[in-house]
Protein backbone atom coordinates (compact mmCIF):
# COMPACT_ATOMS: atom_id res chain seq x y z
CA UNK A 1 0.00 0.00 0.00
CA UNK A 2 1.50 3.38 -1.15
CA UNK A 3 -1.06 5.52 0.31
CA UNK A 4 -4.40 5.19 2.32
CA UNK A 5 -7.30 7.43 3.01
CA UNK A 6 -9.12 6.23 5.91
CA UNK A 7 -12.29 8.52 6.73
CA UNK A 8 -10.15 11.63 6.37
CA UNK A 9 -12.45 14.83 7.56
CA UNK A 10 -10.85 18.27 6.87
CA UNK A 11 -12.64 21.50 8.00
CA UNK A 12 -12.10 25.21 7.64
CA UNK A 13 -13.87 27.29 9.77
CA UNK A 14 -17.59 26.42 9.18
CA UNK A 15 -16.45 24.46 5.71
CA UNK A 16 -15.86 20.76 5.69
CA UNK A 17 -13.42 20.19 2.62
CA UNK A 18 -12.81 16.18 3.15
CA UNK A 19 -16.19 15.02 4.44
CA UNK A 20 -14.66 11.20 5.13
CA UNK A 21 -12.89 10.75 2.65
CA UNK A 22 -11.59 7.27 2.06
CA UNK A 23 -9.30 5.70 -0.86
CA UNK A 24 -6.35 4.32 -1.57
CA UNK A 25 -3.43 3.79 -4.20
CA UNK A 26 -0.95 0.64 -4.31
CA UNK A 27 2.04 0.42 -6.00
CA UNK A 28 2.87 1.20 -9.54
CA UNK A 29 -0.57 2.60 -10.32
CA UNK A 30 -1.36 5.60 -11.92
CA UNK A 31 -4.38 7.81 -10.19
CA UNK A 32 -6.44 10.75 -11.29
CA UNK A 33 -8.63 12.81 -9.10
CA UNK A 34 -10.77 14.59 -10.55
CA UNK A 35 -13.60 17.08 -9.12
CA UNK A 36 -15.42 20.36 -9.45
CA UNK A 37 -13.28 23.44 -8.17
CA UNK A 38 -13.84 23.83 -4.44
CA UNK A 39 -14.46 19.82 -4.49
CA UNK A 40 -10.98 19.28 -1.90
CA UNK A 41 -8.46 17.80 -4.73
CA UNK A 42 -6.53 20.01 -3.45
CA UNK A 43 -6.88 19.56 0.57
CA UNK A 44 -6.69 15.96 -0.39
CA UNK A 45 -3.03 16.42 -1.96
CA UNK A 46 -2.23 18.82 1.22
CA UNK A 47 -3.03 16.00 3.31
CA UNK A 48 -1.63 13.65 1.67
CA UNK A 49 2.01 15.49 1.52
CA UNK A 50 1.52 16.32 5.09
CA UNK A 51 1.45 20.08 4.64
CA UNK A 52 -2.24 19.42 6.30
CA UNK A 53 -3.58 17.66 9.47
CA UNK A 54 -6.63 15.60 8.89
CA UNK A 55 -9.52 16.87 11.81
CA UNK A 56 -10.27 13.00 11.59
CA UNK A 57 -9.52 9.94 10.08
CA UNK A 58 -6.06 8.63 9.04
CA UNK A 59 -3.37 9.13 6.68
CA UNK A 60 -0.47 6.63 5.93
CA UNK A 61 2.12 7.41 3.30
CA UNK A 62 4.09 4.13 3.03
CA UNK A 63 3.11 2.88 6.14
CA UNK A 64 3.42 6.02 8.16
CA UNK A 65 2.70 9.24 8.48
CA UNK A 66 2.98 11.43 5.88
CA UNK A 67 5.43 13.86 7.95
CA UNK A 68 8.14 11.38 8.52
CA UNK A 69 11.24 11.67 6.79
CA UNK A 70 10.73 7.87 5.87
CA UNK A 71 8.01 8.51 4.02
CA UNK A 72 9.19 11.95 2.31
CA UNK A 73 12.39 10.22 1.04
CA UNK A 74 10.00 7.71 -1.01
CA UNK A 75 7.75 10.97 -2.09
CA UNK A 76 8.40 13.52 -4.99
CA UNK A 77 5.93 16.14 -5.79
CA UNK A 78 5.86 19.89 -7.64
CA UNK A 79 6.34 22.79 -5.95
CA UNK A 80 4.15 25.82 -7.15
CA UNK A 81 5.89 27.56 -9.96
CA UNK A 82 6.51 30.87 -8.89
CA UNK A 83 8.14 30.24 -5.94
CA UNK A 84 11.63 29.01 -6.84
CA UNK A 85 14.59 31.14 -5.53
CA UNK A 86 15.11 33.83 -8.55
CA UNK A 87 18.91 33.84 -8.47
CA UNK A 88 19.12 30.02 -8.57
CA UNK A 89 19.67 29.07 -11.82
CA UNK A 90 17.84 25.90 -13.34
CA UNK A 91 20.67 22.94 -13.03
CA UNK A 92 21.38 24.33 -9.51
CA UNK A 93 18.10 23.60 -7.87
CA UNK A 94 17.64 20.29 -9.78
CA UNK A 95 21.01 19.52 -8.82
CA UNK A 96 19.97 20.95 -5.16
CA UNK A 97 16.84 18.82 -5.24
CA UNK A 98 18.24 16.03 -6.53
CA UNK A 99 20.80 15.22 -3.84
CA UNK A 100 17.82 15.08 -1.08
CA UNK A 101 17.26 11.23 -2.56
CA UNK A 102 19.41 7.96 -2.08
CA UNK A 103 18.85 6.64 -5.71
CA UNK A 104 17.91 9.67 -7.85
CA UNK A 105 17.55 9.88 -11.37
CA UNK A 106 20.50 11.16 -13.64
CA UNK A 107 20.28 15.14 -13.51
CA UNK A 108 21.24 14.99 -16.97
CA UNK A 109 18.57 12.42 -18.51
CA UNK A 110 15.62 14.47 -16.27
CA UNK A 111 17.17 18.02 -17.70
CA UNK A 112 16.46 16.43 -21.14
CA UNK A 113 13.25 15.09 -20.12
CA UNK A 114 11.41 17.97 -19.43
CA UNK A 115 13.13 19.97 -21.82
CA UNK A 116 15.63 22.41 -19.91
CA UNK A 117 18.69 21.62 -21.08
CA UNK A 118 19.27 24.37 -22.76
CA UNK A 119 17.73 26.53 -19.35
CA UNK A 120 20.30 24.69 -17.16
CA UNK A 121 22.18 28.10 -16.44
CA UNK A 122 19.11 30.22 -16.68
CA UNK A 123 18.26 31.73 -13.23
CA UNK A 124 14.70 30.76 -12.15
CA UNK A 125 13.47 34.15 -11.63
CA UNK A 126 13.40 34.31 -15.49
CA UNK A 127 11.73 31.51 -16.74
CA UNK A 128 8.78 31.87 -18.03
CA UNK A 129 5.44 30.49 -16.93
CA UNK A 130 5.67 27.30 -19.27
CA UNK A 131 9.53 26.56 -18.46
CA UNK A 132 8.96 27.31 -14.63
CA UNK A 133 6.32 24.63 -15.19
CA UNK A 134 8.64 22.18 -16.49
CA UNK A 135 11.18 22.93 -13.59
CA UNK A 136 8.63 22.00 -11.21
CA UNK A 137 7.77 18.73 -12.68
CA UNK A 138 11.40 17.50 -13.14
CA UNK A 139 11.61 18.16 -9.11
CA UNK A 140 8.66 15.98 -8.66
CA UNK A 141 10.57 12.99 -11.00
CA UNK A 142 14.30 13.52 -10.09
CA UNK A 143 14.35 11.80 -6.98
CA UNK A 144 13.21 8.72 -8.45
CA UNK A 145 10.73 8.30 -6.04
CA UNK A 146 8.18 5.39 -5.17
CA UNK A 147 5.21 8.20 -5.30
CA UNK A 148 4.98 11.33 -7.63
CA UNK A 149 2.07 13.46 -6.70
CA UNK A 150 0.63 16.12 -9.22
CA UNK A 151 -1.39 18.96 -8.60
CA UNK A 152 -2.37 20.25 -12.31
CA UNK A 153 0.81 19.05 -13.75
CA UNK A 154 -0.12 20.15 -17.41
CA UNK A 155 -1.80 23.52 -16.18
CA UNK A 156 0.05 26.14 -18.16
CA UNK A 157 1.91 23.55 -20.40
CA UNK A 158 1.93 23.74 -24.44
CA UNK A 159 0.94 21.03 -26.35
CA UNK A 160 4.16 19.48 -27.22
CA UNK A 161 5.26 20.52 -23.68
CA UNK A 162 2.50 18.39 -22.61
CA UNK A 163 2.99 15.29 -24.56
CA UNK A 164 6.42 14.91 -23.43
CA UNK A 165 4.93 14.73 -19.84
CA UNK A 166 2.76 12.14 -20.85
CA UNK A 167 5.23 9.84 -22.55
CA UNK A 168 7.88 10.31 -19.43
CA UNK A 169 4.65 9.62 -17.03
CA UNK A 170 3.45 6.31 -19.27
CA UNK A 171 7.35 5.64 -19.63
CA UNK A 172 7.32 1.46 -18.59
CA UNK A 173 10.02 -0.08 -16.74
CA UNK A 174 9.79 2.56 -13.67
CA UNK A 175 8.38 1.18 -10.87
CA UNK A 176 6.60 4.11 -9.30
CA UNK A 177 3.34 5.05 -8.13
CA UNK A 178 1.17 8.76 -9.90
CA UNK A 179 -1.15 10.44 -7.84
CA UNK A 180 -2.28 13.68 -10.23
CA UNK A 181 -5.36 16.68 -10.15
CA UNK A 182 -6.35 17.50 -13.28
CA UNK A 183 -9.14 19.49 -15.26
CA UNK A 184 -8.43 18.12 -18.68
CA UNK A 185 -10.74 14.78 -18.84
CA UNK A 186 -9.05 13.70 -21.89
CA UNK A 187 -5.81 13.09 -19.68
CA UNK A 188 -6.96 11.55 -16.89
CA UNK A 189 -8.26 8.69 -19.77
CA UNK A 190 -4.96 8.99 -21.47
CA UNK A 191 -2.28 8.68 -18.13
CA UNK A 192 -5.15 7.17 -15.57
CA UNK A 193 -5.39 3.49 -14.36
CA UNK A 194 -7.71 4.66 -12.12
CA UNK A 195 -10.17 7.16 -12.05
CA UNK A 196 -11.35 8.81 -8.35
CA UNK A 197 -13.81 11.62 -8.65
CA UNK A 198 -14.63 14.06 -5.20
CA UNK A 199 -17.22 16.15 -4.96
CA UNK A 200 -18.13 18.09 -1.39
CA UNK A 201 -15.29 16.33 0.18
CA UNK A 202 -16.43 12.83 -0.56
CA UNK A 203 -15.81 9.95 -2.60
CA UNK A 204 -18.22 9.67 -5.39
CA UNK A 205 -16.42 7.41 -7.74
CA UNK A 206 -13.48 4.85 -7.59
CA UNK A 207 -13.10 2.99 -11.11
CA UNK A 208 -11.26 2.92 -14.21
CA UNK A 209 -12.86 5.68 -16.88
CA UNK A 210 -14.02 2.77 -18.82
CA UNK A 211 -16.52 2.07 -16.09
CA UNK A 212 -17.25 5.31 -15.15
CA UNK A 213 -18.58 6.20 -18.84
CA UNK A 214 -20.76 2.84 -18.56
CA UNK A 215 -22.00 4.57 -16.05
CA UNK A 216 -24.34 6.93 -17.20
CA UNK A 217 -25.77 4.30 -19.31
CA UNK A 218 -27.28 4.24 -23.13
CA UNK A 219 -25.82 6.10 -25.92
CA UNK A 220 -26.06 9.11 -27.24
CA UNK A 221 -27.68 9.62 -30.96
CA UNK A 222 -27.68 12.89 -32.98
CA UNK A 223 -29.75 12.91 -36.26
CA UNK A 224 -30.51 16.12 -38.41
CA UNK A 225 -34.84 16.09 -38.66
CA UNK A 226 -37.04 17.48 -40.07
CA UNK A 227 -36.68 20.23 -37.35
CA UNK A 228 -33.23 20.40 -37.03
CA UNK A 229 -30.73 18.78 -35.14
CA UNK A 230 -31.65 16.41 -32.74
CA UNK A 231 -29.19 15.00 -29.34
CA UNK A 232 -30.83 12.29 -27.52
CA UNK A 233 -29.51 9.89 -24.59
CA UNK A 234 -31.35 6.81 -25.20
CA UNK A 235 -31.56 3.27 -23.49
CA UNK A 236 -31.93 1.06 -26.20
CA UNK A 237 -31.10 2.72 -29.40
CA UNK A 238 -31.90 -0.37 -31.71
CA UNK A 239 -35.32 0.03 -30.69
CA UNK A 240 -35.55 3.84 -31.76
CA UNK A 241 -33.60 3.60 -34.80
CA UNK A 242 -36.44 0.67 -35.92
CA UNK A 243 -39.40 3.20 -34.67
CA UNK A 244 -37.75 6.24 -36.50
CA UNK A 245 -37.27 4.33 -39.82
CA UNK A 246 -40.87 2.87 -39.60
CA UNK A 247 -42.48 6.47 -39.06
CA UNK A 248 -41.08 7.59 -42.61
CA UNK A 249 -40.06 10.66 -41.00
CA UNK A 250 -37.27 12.28 -42.89
CA UNK A 251 -33.49 12.07 -41.53
CA UNK A 252 -29.48 12.14 -42.00
CA UNK A 253 -25.89 12.16 -40.77
CA UNK A 254 -27.49 9.53 -37.89
CA UNK A 255 -25.30 8.62 -35.01
CA UNK A 256 -24.53 6.59 -32.03
CA UNK A 257 -21.22 7.32 -29.82
CA UNK A 258 -20.93 6.39 -26.37
CA UNK A 259 -21.09 8.94 -23.56
CA UNK A 260 -17.75 10.81 -23.09
CA UNK A 261 -16.11 10.98 -19.78
CA UNK A 262 -16.99 14.55 -19.91
CA UNK A 263 -20.75 14.10 -19.78
CA UNK A 264 -20.66 10.68 -17.30
CA UNK A 265 -17.78 13.30 -14.92
CA UNK A 266 -21.13 15.74 -15.39
CA UNK A 267 -23.32 13.69 -14.52
CA UNK A 268 -21.61 12.06 -11.90
CA UNK A 269 -21.24 15.97 -9.92
CA UNK A 270 -24.48 17.36 -11.61
CA UNK A 271 -23.19 19.40 -13.84
CA UNK A 272 -20.16 21.43 -12.24
CA UNK A 273 -17.09 20.84 -14.32
CA UNK B 1 22.66 11.58 1.71
CA UNK B 2 24.63 12.18 5.03
CA UNK B 3 22.81 14.91 7.23
CA UNK B 4 25.78 16.92 6.70
CA UNK B 5 25.93 16.89 3.11
CA UNK B 6 22.71 17.91 3.66
CA UNK B 7 23.52 21.12 5.65
CA UNK B 8 26.21 21.78 3.00
CA UNK B 9 23.61 21.62 0.40
CA UNK B 10 21.40 23.76 1.97
CA UNK B 11 24.24 26.72 3.02
CA UNK B 12 25.42 26.28 -0.57
CA UNK B 13 21.76 27.48 -2.27
CA UNK B 14 21.29 29.79 0.47
CA UNK B 15 24.52 31.46 -0.06
CA UNK B 16 24.55 31.57 -3.95
CA UNK B 17 20.48 33.12 -3.72
CA UNK B 18 22.30 35.58 -1.42
CA UNK B 19 25.44 36.54 -3.33
CA UNK B 20 23.65 37.22 -6.49
CA UNK B 21 21.68 40.14 -4.41
CA UNK B 22 24.52 42.79 -5.23
CA UNK B 23 22.65 45.66 -3.78
CA UNK B 24 21.79 43.25 -0.43
CA UNK B 25 25.09 42.02 -0.83
CA UNK B 26 27.38 45.17 -0.86
CA UNK B 27 25.55 47.44 1.53
CA UNK B 28 25.56 44.54 4.19
CA UNK B 29 28.95 43.95 4.04
CA UNK B 30 29.99 47.17 3.78
CA UNK B 31 28.35 49.11 6.35
CA UNK B 32 29.62 48.11 9.76
CA UNK B 33 33.01 48.36 8.18
CA UNK B 34 32.06 52.16 6.93
CA UNK B 35 30.51 52.60 10.74
CA UNK B 36 33.66 51.35 12.01
CA UNK B 37 35.61 53.90 9.75
CA UNK B 38 33.19 57.13 10.65
CA UNK B 39 33.15 56.58 14.16
CA UNK B 40 35.94 54.91 15.66
CA UNK B 41 38.99 55.42 13.42
CA UNK B 42 40.30 58.72 14.51
CA UNK B 43 40.34 57.10 17.73
CA UNK B 44 41.55 53.79 16.52
CA UNK B 45 44.09 55.65 14.93
CA UNK B 46 45.92 57.63 17.80
CA UNK B 47 46.44 54.22 19.89
CA UNK B 48 46.70 50.58 19.95
CA UNK B 49 44.95 49.32 22.41
CA UNK B 50 42.19 51.60 21.19
CA UNK B 51 42.46 50.19 17.87
CA UNK B 52 42.39 46.63 19.50
CA UNK B 53 39.19 47.85 21.56
CA UNK B 54 37.15 49.03 19.10
CA UNK B 55 38.09 46.89 16.01
CA UNK B 56 36.86 43.91 17.93
CA UNK B 57 33.43 45.58 19.10
CA UNK B 58 32.77 46.21 15.33
CA UNK B 59 33.42 42.95 14.63
CA UNK B 60 31.36 41.79 16.88
CA UNK B 61 28.99 44.30 15.53
CA UNK B 62 29.33 43.12 11.79
CA UNK B 63 28.61 39.49 13.08
CA UNK B 64 25.66 40.59 15.00
CA UNK B 65 23.96 42.73 12.51
CA UNK B 66 24.09 39.72 9.63
CA UNK B 67 22.84 36.85 12.25
CA UNK B 68 20.42 38.81 14.03
CA UNK B 69 18.62 41.52 11.36
CA UNK B 70 18.99 40.33 8.10
CA UNK B 71 18.34 36.29 9.15
CA UNK B 72 15.66 37.66 11.16
CA UNK B 73 14.19 39.54 8.81
CA UNK B 74 15.00 36.94 6.40
CA UNK B 75 13.19 34.44 7.91
CA UNK B 76 10.28 36.26 8.39
CA UNK B 77 9.38 37.14 4.81
CA UNK B 78 10.41 33.29 3.27
CA UNK B 79 8.57 31.59 5.88
CA UNK B 80 4.99 32.44 3.82
CA UNK B 81 6.80 31.47 0.57
CA UNK B 82 5.65 28.63 -1.94
CA UNK B 83 9.12 27.66 -2.02
CA UNK B 84 9.68 26.95 1.82
CA UNK B 85 5.96 24.97 1.53
CA UNK B 86 7.96 23.15 -1.26
CA UNK B 87 11.36 21.78 1.03
CA UNK B 88 8.44 20.69 3.81
CA UNK B 89 7.94 17.66 1.30
CA UNK B 90 11.45 17.02 0.54
CA UNK B 91 13.22 14.64 3.00
CA UNK B 92 15.08 16.95 5.20
CA UNK B 93 14.07 17.64 8.72
CA UNK B 94 13.63 20.74 10.55
CA UNK B 95 17.32 20.04 12.44
CA UNK B 96 19.26 20.23 9.28
CA UNK B 97 17.09 23.88 8.11
CA UNK B 98 18.23 24.75 11.28
CA UNK B 99 21.85 24.21 10.90
CA UNK B 100 22.02 25.20 7.70
CA UNK B 101 20.54 28.60 8.72
CA UNK B 102 22.75 28.96 11.30
CA UNK B 103 26.19 28.22 9.33
CA UNK B 104 25.16 30.64 6.39
CA UNK B 105 24.59 33.19 8.86
CA UNK B 106 27.26 32.84 10.60
CA UNK B 107 29.45 32.82 7.32
CA UNK B 108 27.94 35.70 5.80
CA UNK B 109 28.93 37.39 9.07
CA UNK B 110 32.43 35.93 8.72
CA UNK B 111 32.74 37.86 6.08
CA UNK B 112 31.33 40.78 7.34
CA UNK B 113 33.54 40.92 10.30
CA UNK B 114 36.62 40.39 7.67
CA UNK B 115 35.54 43.45 5.88
CA UNK B 116 36.41 45.49 9.17
CA UNK B 117 39.43 43.51 10.18
CA UNK B 118 40.69 44.18 6.64
CA UNK B 119 40.08 48.22 7.15
CA UNK B 120 41.37 47.96 10.92
CA UNK B 121 44.47 45.96 9.49
CA UNK B 122 45.41 48.34 7.32
CA UNK B 123 44.29 51.87 8.75
CA UNK B 124 45.05 51.88 12.46
CA UNK B 125 47.63 50.58 14.59
CA UNK B 126 46.12 47.17 15.68
CA UNK B 127 48.56 44.54 17.21
CA UNK B 128 47.03 41.37 16.71
CA UNK B 129 49.28 38.21 15.99
CA UNK B 130 48.37 35.23 13.82
CA UNK B 131 47.13 33.15 16.60
CA UNK B 132 45.13 35.74 18.35
CA UNK B 133 43.45 36.33 15.24
CA UNK B 134 42.91 32.54 15.13
CA UNK B 135 40.86 33.37 18.51
CA UNK B 136 39.40 36.11 16.91
CA UNK B 137 37.82 33.62 14.57
CA UNK B 138 37.25 31.25 16.49
CA UNK B 139 34.93 33.21 19.11
CA UNK B 140 33.05 35.17 16.36
CA UNK B 141 31.35 31.88 15.36
CA UNK B 142 30.91 30.90 18.84
CA UNK B 143 29.61 33.97 19.44
CA UNK B 144 27.24 34.08 16.29
CA UNK B 145 25.39 31.15 17.34
CA UNK B 146 22.75 32.53 19.68
CA UNK B 147 22.10 35.75 17.64
CA UNK B 148 21.23 33.60 14.55
CA UNK B 149 19.12 32.59 17.21
CA UNK B 150 17.62 35.30 18.45
CA UNK B 151 17.13 36.38 14.62
CA UNK B 152 15.40 33.05 14.40
CA UNK B 153 13.17 33.67 16.92
CA UNK B 154 12.24 37.24 15.55
CA UNK B 155 11.78 35.47 11.95
CA UNK B 156 8.96 33.58 13.89
CA UNK B 157 7.58 35.44 15.94
CA UNK B 158 7.03 38.99 13.87
CA UNK B 159 4.95 39.05 11.03
CA UNK B 160 7.36 40.14 7.38
CA UNK B 161 6.30 43.19 7.95
CA UNK B 162 6.96 44.07 11.76
CA UNK B 163 10.20 42.01 11.49
CA UNK B 164 11.99 44.96 10.28
CA UNK B 165 11.44 47.61 12.83
CA UNK B 166 11.78 45.18 15.35
CA UNK B 167 14.76 43.52 14.29
CA UNK B 168 16.45 46.99 13.59
CA UNK B 169 15.34 48.15 17.77
CA UNK B 170 17.14 44.87 18.90
CA UNK B 171 19.83 45.38 16.69
CA UNK B 172 20.84 49.15 17.32
CA UNK B 173 19.82 48.82 20.91
CA UNK B 174 21.63 46.07 22.16
CA UNK B 175 24.66 46.96 19.72
CA UNK B 176 24.69 50.43 22.02
CA UNK B 177 24.31 49.13 25.42
CA UNK B 178 26.57 46.41 25.00
CA UNK B 179 28.99 48.80 24.26
CA UNK B 180 30.21 47.70 20.56
CA UNK B 181 30.26 51.70 19.37
CA UNK B 182 31.04 53.25 22.32
CA UNK B 183 33.58 51.64 25.07
CA UNK B 184 31.47 50.41 28.02
CA UNK B 185 32.32 52.60 30.36
CA UNK B 186 31.40 55.76 28.61
CA UNK B 187 28.22 54.72 28.37
CA UNK B 188 24.96 56.27 30.44
CA UNK B 189 25.33 54.69 34.14
CA UNK B 190 21.87 53.07 34.29
CA UNK B 191 22.97 51.82 30.95
CA UNK B 192 26.19 50.23 32.26
CA UNK B 193 24.36 48.45 34.90
CA UNK B 194 22.51 46.61 32.69
CA UNK B 195 24.75 46.13 30.21
CA UNK B 196 27.09 43.15 31.47
CA UNK B 197 23.54 41.36 31.29
CA UNK B 198 23.33 41.42 27.33
CA UNK B 199 24.61 39.20 24.72
CA UNK B 200 26.13 41.97 22.62
CA UNK B 201 28.43 43.31 26.17
CA UNK B 202 28.95 38.64 26.43
CA UNK B 203 30.20 38.90 22.58
CA UNK B 204 32.53 41.69 23.03
CA UNK B 205 33.69 40.88 25.81
CA UNK B 206 34.72 37.17 24.63
CA UNK B 207 36.43 39.20 22.07
CA UNK B 208 38.12 41.05 24.26
CA UNK B 209 39.75 38.19 26.11
CA UNK B 210 42.16 38.12 23.63
CA UNK B 211 43.62 40.72 24.28
CA UNK B 212 43.47 40.17 27.90
CA UNK B 213 40.41 42.48 28.64
CA UNK B 214 37.46 40.49 28.81
CA UNK B 215 36.94 37.73 31.03
CA UNK B 216 36.03 34.43 28.62
CA UNK B 217 34.43 32.35 30.96
CA UNK B 218 31.88 34.35 32.07
CA UNK B 219 31.11 35.54 28.92
CA UNK B 220 30.84 32.20 27.22
CA UNK B 221 28.84 31.07 29.98
CA UNK B 222 26.69 33.78 29.47
CA UNK B 223 26.55 33.20 25.58
CA UNK B 224 25.46 29.55 26.29
CA UNK B 225 22.60 30.92 28.59
CA UNK B 226 21.68 32.91 25.68
CA UNK B 227 22.09 30.00 23.37
CA UNK B 228 20.06 27.88 25.35
CA UNK B 229 17.04 29.85 26.02
CA UNK B 230 16.57 31.74 22.25
CA UNK B 231 16.95 27.75 20.82
CA UNK B 232 14.04 27.12 22.66
CA UNK B 233 12.62 30.35 21.86
CA UNK B 234 13.19 29.72 18.25
CA UNK B 235 11.61 26.00 18.57
CA UNK B 236 8.73 27.22 20.10
CA UNK B 237 7.93 29.92 17.23
CA UNK B 238 8.95 27.16 14.78
CA UNK B 239 6.51 24.86 15.78
CA UNK B 240 3.69 27.42 16.73
CA UNK B 241 4.27 28.92 12.93
CA UNK B 242 4.18 24.71 11.57
CA UNK B 243 0.42 24.86 13.84
CA UNK B 244 -0.62 27.62 12.26
CA UNK B 245 0.14 27.21 8.49
CA UNK B 246 0.61 23.57 8.00
CA UNK B 247 -2.60 22.85 10.43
Amino acid sequence: MVLQFENVVKSYGSVRALDGLSFSLERNEIVALLGPNGAGKTTALEVALGLRSPDAGSVTLFGGSPRTLAARRRLGVTPQESGFPDMLAVGEIVAFVRRHYESPADEAQTLEAFGLRDLRKRRAGTLSGGEARRLALALAFVGNPELIVLDEPSAGLDVQARRGLWEFVREPGLRRSILFTTHYLEEAQALASRILVIDRGRLLFDGTSEVLRERVGGRRLTYVGENGPVVLNVGDTDAYVRDLVASGAAFKDLEITKPSLEEAFLLLTGGAA
Amino acid sequence: MSALGLVRAHVKVQFLDLLRWPGYVVPTVVFPAMFYALFDLPFARAHAEVADTTALAFIAFAIVGVTLYQFGVGIAQERGRPWERYLRTLPVGAGVRLCSRIATAVLFGLITAAVVAAVARALTPIDLRLLQWLQVLLFSIAGGVPFVLIGVSIGYWTSARAAVPIATACNLLLAYAGGLWIPPQYLPDFVQRISPYLPTRMFADLLWSVTGTGRAPAALTGLALYTLVFAVVATIGYRRDERKRYA
